[in-house]
């Protein structure tokens, strides 16, 4: 194994050396789930068995705190809209979040989010990327580092999956430089990328005959070439191969149309639900989002109508979720790139604010029911401890087993820490 | 009907008076007695000024019992009663002119949620309410009694207004959907298409029929809001839809602005046949306009207001109220004055109509 100049300083203490030493030899890993060179064998077996997955709902663009989780209903800045109790005793949150609030016992809220970026265009990426020490190279998002770190579920689906409005892709973006394969694999609509599923014409065995002859020519090609491209060409003919064997993910007909109505009929309803059919069916990572949520102008009217689609979505999954006991190994996660501003500019609406922010949670490695964090009175700043999204990235790899202070990445010989070295996870929000 | 020139040289606004708040208000209306201006507050309050002839208006201590947003302001000038409501579901009835008004009625519960939008019958006797729980409901003006409930919106109501005939009621809620309502049968006999008011973009219903207002005669009902751009940061055409209240058809399309200019907020129909209306767009644009319908332009329009949310004109004719907002109101991230994280607040211009 080649090693780097480079370290941190967390590398100098004992533990790390420890660490170091008996991990050496381990990367055959690979197979168990494109765990690194630098993991111990048994802990990637542990996270194999363990079959831990995510919902991560992204709510792009930035949902307002206080109509939301963190409410301050007459005040200054507290909007029109009313608290309402939940399932938890004495915690409140927005009326514009009715069937959530009966879901409350099963989450774990955030209300202290305090983070560094106010822009879009930086907040997206430095969010999902974790926001890590600057080394020089671009960090994963948060599923692409769930898809290098766990890899598949035992069913071989794609760790990474993107349910989305627009269009469908394989977003090697995401991967940073982790490299393309662990990219997300985006169903625009929900569909599944065009020419799929095997048209009726060719017949199984004819197909299974093009594979083998596309692969022994992807080999050949392979071999002159930097590997990285290479395998994540390989890996999405793979994982297109088992996709075409669950065609029936992406035939909505089926679903119940009790389902279709409880989670909605709109963009956001109809990918989180498909988002649970893909995690019954086993994908590791699954990502749903929703666009359209910066409302600089008219932030009440908008808000009233976004959360309507949100609160009906996110109750019913996590519902289900909790219905089916899959959050005792599925963790949930539902935010923005920021919050909005406490202040009301003069369109009525709310700008971007990192300062004082919530994010919701439910599933495994978490309390259900609890509140960590709080903003002052008047919802403008954090008043208890300010969590950055590094400590979020702690938790949740907490929540996922992975120990953030253990297992790291390996850049080529560079060890890199898969969260931000000076931050802790969240214990108050931890099972 | 007097040409442009000759209504600019009669209406055209000169402002003669700026008040200070403190605080951002949503509605402005000036009593019919003539002797105060109400506001309507983001803070739960019913702010007060006293007028008093060309004396700079002094400012009286605000209403408290509110929640929420206050936005409705709605007078019954023989019974000396001022109505409002607030966006958490209560009306109440004021002996405004007092100098301490105390509730005279109070309904807690009107409306689950915020009440858009207050409306008194010609008769005085009757208040129409309407809110985002989608109903229409009647009270007696007196007390505050509920007498009928019109339940055929499929969304949001946002506005609702007695007919100056006294028979028939209209609303409009937010898909554009405006319902005449025969009060007497206590049913729906009619609809007006203001759907151009409205727009689905992605996940959000944008826009809504945010003001209705007759003219004096009954014979024109005004429906405004915006032609909307797209939902997020909303944008779009401020607009104004003029109907024959008989027929039901379109007579004009007023479009008052570019798409940064949003939203009408507020408009009056003159009794001089042009309609006065405040527009409020992205951050720090602001319109007051007066326009004859379908006329190209506006024979006035001031633009040096930021985002103007309410406009109000003095019963003697001559003066007219309007609020806006201070400049520099929106900013992404942590903005500090003097270590102090600010609210914004709406200064509110008086103008003298006559020159």
């Amino acid at each position: 194994m080649s090693r780097s100049p480079l370290c941190k300083p967390w590398e100098h203490t004992l533990t790390r050396r420890q660490l170091l030493g008996a991990a050496a030899g381990t990367a055959g890993t690979i197979g168990l789930g494109g765990l690194g060179g630098l993991v111990q064998p048994a802990v990637a077996e542990e996270m194999k068995q363990k079959e831990k997955q995510v919902l991560f709902m992204w709510i792009d663009g930035g949902m307002s705190q206080l109509e939301s989780w963190d409410p301050k209903p007459n005040t200054q800045f507290g909007g029109p809209f009313r608290a309402i109790p939940t399932s938890v005793p004495g915690v409140h949150i927005s009326e514009l979040l009715p069937r959530s609030a009966k879901q409350m016992h099963h989450l774990a809220i955030v209300r202290s989010m305090c983070t560094q970026d106010n822009s879009h265009s930086a907040g997206v990426g430095r969010i999902q990327r974790g926001d890590p020490k600057n080394r020089g190279v671009t960090y994963p998002y948060f599923g692409s580092a769930v898809a290098k770190l766990m890899g598949p579920c035992e069913r071989k689906l794609p760790p990474y999956v993107w349910v989305k409005p627009g269009s469908s892709g394989f977003i090697h973006q995401d991967a940073g430089f982790l490299g393309p394969k662990y990219g997300a694999l985006a169903f625009g609509d929900g569909k599944p990328p065009e020419n799929l599923l095997r048209p009726d014409t060719v017949s199984e065995a004819d197909d299974a005959a093009r594979q083998k002859l596309r692969e022994a020519a992807n080999r050949r090609y392979g071999e002159l070439r930097r590997p990285l491209a290479n395998d994540a060409n390989s890996y999405v003919y793979d994982m297109a191969q088992t996709l075409m064997r669950r065609s029936d993910l992406f035939d909505t007909s089926q679903y119940d149309p009790r389902d279709v109505q409880r989670y909605g009929t709109h963009d956001l309803g109809r990918h989180t639900l498909q988002g649970l059919k893909m995690l019954e069916a086993g994908v590791r990572f699954v990502k749903v989002n929703s666009y359209g949520w910066d409302t600089h102008g008219d932030n009440f009217n908008g808000h009233l109508s976004l959360m309507d689609k949100f609160d009906q979505a996110f109750s019913a999954v996590v519902e289900d979720l909790a219905d089916r006991g899959m959050l005792d190994h599925v963790l949930v996660i539902a935010m923005s790139e920021f919050g909005r501003t406490p202040r009301i500019n003069g369109h009525v609406g709310r700008d971007h604010w990192p300062e004082a922010w919530s994010i919701a949670m439910a599933g495994t490695g978490l309390k259900r029911g609890v509140v960590a964090g709080a903003t002052n009175d008047k919802g403008t700043f954090v008043d208890t401890d300010e969590y950055d999204i590094g400590h979020m990235f702690h938790t949740w790899f907490r929540c996922l087993d992975i120990d953030a202070f253990k297992v790291e990445y390996d850049n080529g010989g560079q060890p890199l820490p898969i969260a931000h070295d000076d931050m802790q996870p969240i214990t108050a929000v931890l099972a | 009907m007097a040409t442009t020139e000759e209504l600019k040289a009669r209406f055209a606004p000169n402002e003669v008076q700026q008040l200070t708040t403190s605080r951002q208000l949503h509605t402005l209306r000036f009593s019919p007695c003539g002797k105060y201006l109400f506001g309507g507050g983001y803070d739960a309050a019913i702010h007060r000024w006293a007028v008093e002839g060309d004396e700079p208006f002094k400012e009286l201590p605000p209403i408290e019992g509110h929640s929420g947003w206050v936005q409705p302001l709605v007078f019954a000038h023989e019974a000396g009663l001022l109505f409002t409501a607030d966006s958490w579901g209560r009306i109440s009835a004021w002996n405004y002119a007092d100098e301490a008004p105390e509730a005279v009625w109070t309904v807690a519960d009107s409306h689950d949620g915020w009440v858009r939008c207050l409306s008194l019958s010609p008769d005085g006797r009757q208040l129409a309410s309407c809110g985002s729980d989608r109903m229409v409901r009647i009270w007696s003006a007196a007390d505050g009694t509920k007498q009928t409930e019109l339940s055929e919106h499929a969304d949001d109501v946002y506005a609702v207004a007695y007919h100056p005939g006294g028979e028939f009621l209209v609303s409009g809620d937010l898909k554009g959907v405006v319902k005449k309502w025969e009060i007497a049968a206590g049913k729906s006999v009619g609809e007006f298409d203001a759907s151009a008011l409205y727009k689905h973009d992605r996940i959000q219903d944008v826009g809504g029929v945010w003001r209705l207002e007759f003219s004096r005669d009954g014979k024109t009902l005004a429906c405004a809001g915006t032609a909307p751009f797209g939902g997020g940061t909303v944008q779009g055409v401020p607009s104004i839809m003029l109907f024959d209240f008989d027929s039901g058809q379109l007579e004009h399309a007023m479009k008052l602005g570019a798409v940064k200019d949003c939203y009408v907020h507020d408009l009056h129909l003159h009794a001089d046949g042009f309609v006065i209306a405040v527009t409020s767009g992205t951050p720090g644009s602001g319109q007051l306009l007066l326009q004859v319908p379908g006329e190209d332009a506006p024979f006035f329009s001031s633009t040096k207001m930021s985002n103007c949310h309410s406009i109000s004109l003095h019963p003697d004719g001559k003066r007219m109220a309007v609020s806006a907002t201070n400049r520099g109101s929106n900013g992404n991230g942590r903005q500090l004055k003097d270590g102090e994280y600010a609210g914004n607040n709406s200064p509110i211009h008086i103008f003298e109509l006559v020159s």
